[in-house]
């Protein structure tokens, strides 16, 4: 035995569980039971944080807890500074005026959509240190191991006096965050547009009283934005053209009956030529039966023509609400008859659950690695990489899963699709080929130990854009798979490297096919093929139930 | 419900220009004048770096509606915005001057204009003033002998000067999803300042110069669904009813007392300006 110097003192095993009681008592009389009076909030945060705390923001990718990111910015950076923010979504410019003021040091984050450019400035002036830039269920998982909260500030759309929340179409990440705090004695608080006496006035209860310290009725109702509504008005022939070819060259072709479709136009198109192009082939039933994915409005059509068994939402979609009510067997809903979204359980089921992701990206170099990090800007990840890889713990087989085996050896195992479906050159002239990722150099000025790579190229099985299709799953060399994505990069630095004379041969060994391969006519491939055209026939397809937010209205 | 209904419709405001002018004349009538084969381009754009356009956004088609000589001059609204420019602005007042030329020469003819413009072409300025100018002359002319039937359908809508060629139009017709005013709304907000119009609030603007606000306030004559069959068809109805009694600009009188009796202080709602306007305006 080792002598001590000083009397041996009794164990303590509930440092984090006194520190909390600690907080809630000096908070003292300000609170009206779990009720933070909205117009003390900022004195409460003070209170109930310290400094160096980790503190989980809800910032989503479509809701954001807003009131409470704005008033902890409003918070003395003499009282509380060295913050450790974890933020899903880095999305508000509050969220980094934290960190201009001092109250915030260290940031691990998954996304950062409209905030990328600030975030890049940010942290070439040392006033920001990054963690790490995560996955969304990589992220979640770390509030259980080594990022565990001491608090946690979430939004819902309504709570009563106990601190049952509702939070509806938009519970998003909410559950996944209170819980990692709620249960490892840190200090959850909720920012609501709608207080309530009892719990019989909530629609129902996402989040119960028992996990949720405090509530505070926001200023004004969080900000939700509706990210992944397309205008079909704004789907261009191309989209329609390689909408057919992946209707044809890959839904068809590998039965892939469970899917995930991020946003963007090219799979809005695939949507909307379903109930006509997809009918057309005699596919119904055969394909696209199970998503996870937002409520696009623009799936509308392919439900109300009986393409849809099931759809599992990440979050809610503004407008999509009564739509969703009406149609339960197809969403997941409360007892209360609205969606229930879950962002946790949405990206583990499209990581593990599904035959296929198809998905954009902005630049793709020969090998197939692509990212959405351009210079100067810190983009993050969000999902796309859980979706867009092949999951090695999968064990359950579907015949699109299957579908790509390439040899008789009784222990390979099936394969996830991942599609990455772009044009060949962007906005403004610039490839989306490209001969090395801006990501590389981007990493190596912020001094980041990895690249940030939204999806390995040997986790991509197919290259679709509009020259043709490159099926890479198939390529028994890496310079096989490099002459397959060449072949259709168009004219961008790595198309230029694909010999024409070769592409008979691959054509011949279906390692890429061109429109004509698949029995497509260019020609084809107008707009009168969408099943919806415009916002309004999108309303007249859901009788009248899909109610678009003011900014797609051309009426 | 039978959804498959959905499938079979047919937008008006989906067709470009030439599709929309061969909807509206009878079947394998039309012919195009100074067609994009021609290749009579704006002069002035090459030269400020802007691609032209070989017919400079606007047809010219020739043909018949109810079997009698008609002309349709579409507006490209993807061109440009649909701005007008001195060749474009040359070629709809030239067809218009050529089709009251017709009528004085005992071959009754018809006009309809296609409008999805932010009027005229900034880039060509002055040249594309005078055009404007010219069409309207040349409407007040043809108006006489024939309709000349305004449609704005969506989604472009109408502005400027090209909304004072509709104003002298015989008759206007209108979707739910045109909009038409004198200045756009971007110009307006610039102007009066966001409080007073806020240009990205559509509901907003759709209220005060939508395609129903305008046919409830008298400043238009039909309200069509977007539907081929149902525009074609009231183009034949307004083509049949000839040369209207009245014209809205025999009617200043009229238009300038409802504005003097205005209360200019309270910015009124779509509500108020449907009952100033149905006060006296509905002809």
């Amino acid at each position: 035995m080792i002598a001590t110097k000083e009397p041996s003192q009794a164990p303590v095993w509930d440092r984090r569980r006194s520190e909390k009681q600690r907080r809630i008592e000096k908070l003292g009389k300000l609170a009206d039971g779990r009720v933070i009076p909205t117009n003390r909030i900022v004195e409460a945060l003070e209170t109930l944080i310290a400094p160096g705390d980790r503190v989980v923001l809800e910032g989503n990718n479509q809701k954001q807890a807003d009131f409470l990111s704005r008033s902890l910015a409003k918070v003395s950076s003499a009282k509380l500074h060295d913050l450790h923010m974890i933020m899903p979504s880095v999305g508000r410019s509050e969220h980094l005026d934290l960190f201009e003021r001092g109250i915030a040091r260290k940031l691990d984050f998954s996304f950062s959509g409209p905030q990328s450019l600030r975030i890049g400035q940010l942290l070439e002036d040392g006033v920001l240190e990054i963690g790490a830039i995560h996955t969304y269920i990589e992220l979640y998982s770390r509030l259980f191991v080594d990022l565990i909260p001491n608090v946690a500030l979430v939004a819902a759309y309504k709570a009563d006096r106990k601190g049952n929340l509702y939070t509806g179409p938009s519970t998003e990440d909410t559950p996944a965050i209170t819980e990692a705090a709620a249960f490892k004695n840190g200090i959850v608080i909720a920012q609501v547009n709608e207080l309530v006496e009892d719990e019989s006035e909530l629609p129902r209860v996402d989040i119960p009283g028992s996990w949720v310290d405090f509530v505070v009725v926001a200023d004004k109702p969080f900000f939700i934005e509706p990210l992944f509504t397309r205008d079909p008005r704004l789907i261009k022939p191309v989209h329609v053209l390689m909408a057919m070819m992946a209707i044809r060259g890959i839904y068809e072709r590998h039965q892939v009956q469970s899917l995930n479709h991020g946003l963007g136009f090219n799979t809005a198109a695939i949507e909307l030529l379903l109930p006509t192009y997809g009918e057309k082939l005699g596919l119904k039933g055969k394909i696209c039966k199970h998503w996870t994915l937002n409520p696009h409005p623009t799936l509308i059509p392919a439900i109300e023509s009986g393409w849809v068994e099931s759809v599992h939402c990440f979050g809610g979609e503004l407008g999509m609400e009564e739509y969703i009510r009406a149609r339960p067997d197809v969403f997941f809903t409360g007892s209360d008859g609205s969606l229930r979204s879950n962002r946790a359980f949405c990206q583990l089921a499209g990581q593990y659950a599904v035959d296929m992701f198809i998905g954009s990206t902005l630049q793709i170099d020969g090998d197939g690695h692509s990212s959405t990090v351009t210079r100067g800007r810190i983009a993050g990840f969000g999902g796309a990489p859980n979706m867009g890889h092949d999951p090695h713990g999968r064990r359950h087989a579907t015949p699109a899963w299957l579908d790509l085996l390439q040899t008789d050896n009784p222990l390979e195992r099936g394969k996830k699709l991942v599609v990455q479906m772009v044009e060949t050159y962007q906005a403004g002239n610039k490839p989306t080929f490209v001969e090395k990722l801006d990501a590389i150099d981007v990493a190596k000025a912020a001094k980041m130990p990895l690249a940030p790579v939204m999806i390995y190229g040997d986790d991509v099985t197919h290259v679709l854009t509009e020259e043709g299709i490159a099926y890479l799953y198939k390529a028994q060399s890496l310079d096989e798979r490099r002459e397959m994505i060449a072949a259709v990069a168009g004219v961008t630095p790595i198309g230029m490297r694909h010999d024409p004379k070769k592409t008979a041969e691959m054509r011949t060994k279906g390692l890429i096919a061109l429109p004509e391969d698949l029995g497509i006519q260019r020609a084809e491939a107008t707009r009168s093929l969408l099943a919806a055209k415009s916002v309004a026939d999108l309303v007249e397809w859901s009788d009248g139930l899909y109610n678009p937010p003011a900014k797609f209205r051309s009426w | 419900m039978d959804k498959s209904q959905n499938l079979k419709s047919n937008s008006f405001i989906e067709l470009n220009a030439r599709e929309r002018a061969r909807s509206i004349l009878d079947t394998g009538s039309m012919r195009e004048l100074l067609g994009p084969f021609d290749r009579v381009t704006s002069p002035w754009l090459k030269e400020q770096g802007i691609v032209t356009q070989a017919d400079d956004g606007l047809v010219v088609a020739k043909g018949t509606i109810n079997g009698q000589s008609a002309v349709v001059l579409g507006i490209e609204g993807s061109f440009q915005g649909g701005s007008m420019g001195e060749v474009s602005g040359a070629k709809m007042a030239g067809a218009l001057e050529l089709a009251a030329e017709d009528n004085r020469k005992g071959i009754p003819t018809l006009a309809v204009l296609l409008l999805e413009t932010g009027g005229v072409r900034l880039q060509e300025a002055n040249l594309g003033l005078a055009a404007i100018a010219e069409i309207h002359a040349a409407i007040a002319d043809l108006r006489q002998y024939q309709p000349v039937i305004g449609v704005v359908a969506g989604t472009v809508g109408s502005f400027g000067g090209m909304s004072v060629a509709g104003a002298l139009c015989s008759y206007m017709v209108v979707t739910r999803e045109a909009r038409y005013g004198l200045n756009g709304p971007q110009v307006i907000e610039q102007e009066a300042g966001i409080e007073e119009y806020d240009s990205r609030d559509k509901p907003f603007i759709w209220s005060l110069t939508g395609g129903e606000q305008r046919f409830a306030t008298g400043l238009a004559d039909r309200f069509v669904q977007d539907d081929v069959d149902s525009m074609n068809a009231v183009i034949r109805e307004l083509a049949k009813a000839g040369v209207p009694a009245s014209l809205r600009d025999q009617r200043i009188d009229e238009f300038l007392a409802l504005l003097d009796s205005i209360d200019t202080n309270v910015q009124p709602n779509s509500a108020q300006v449907r009952e100033i306007f149905g006060k006296g305006v509905k002809a």
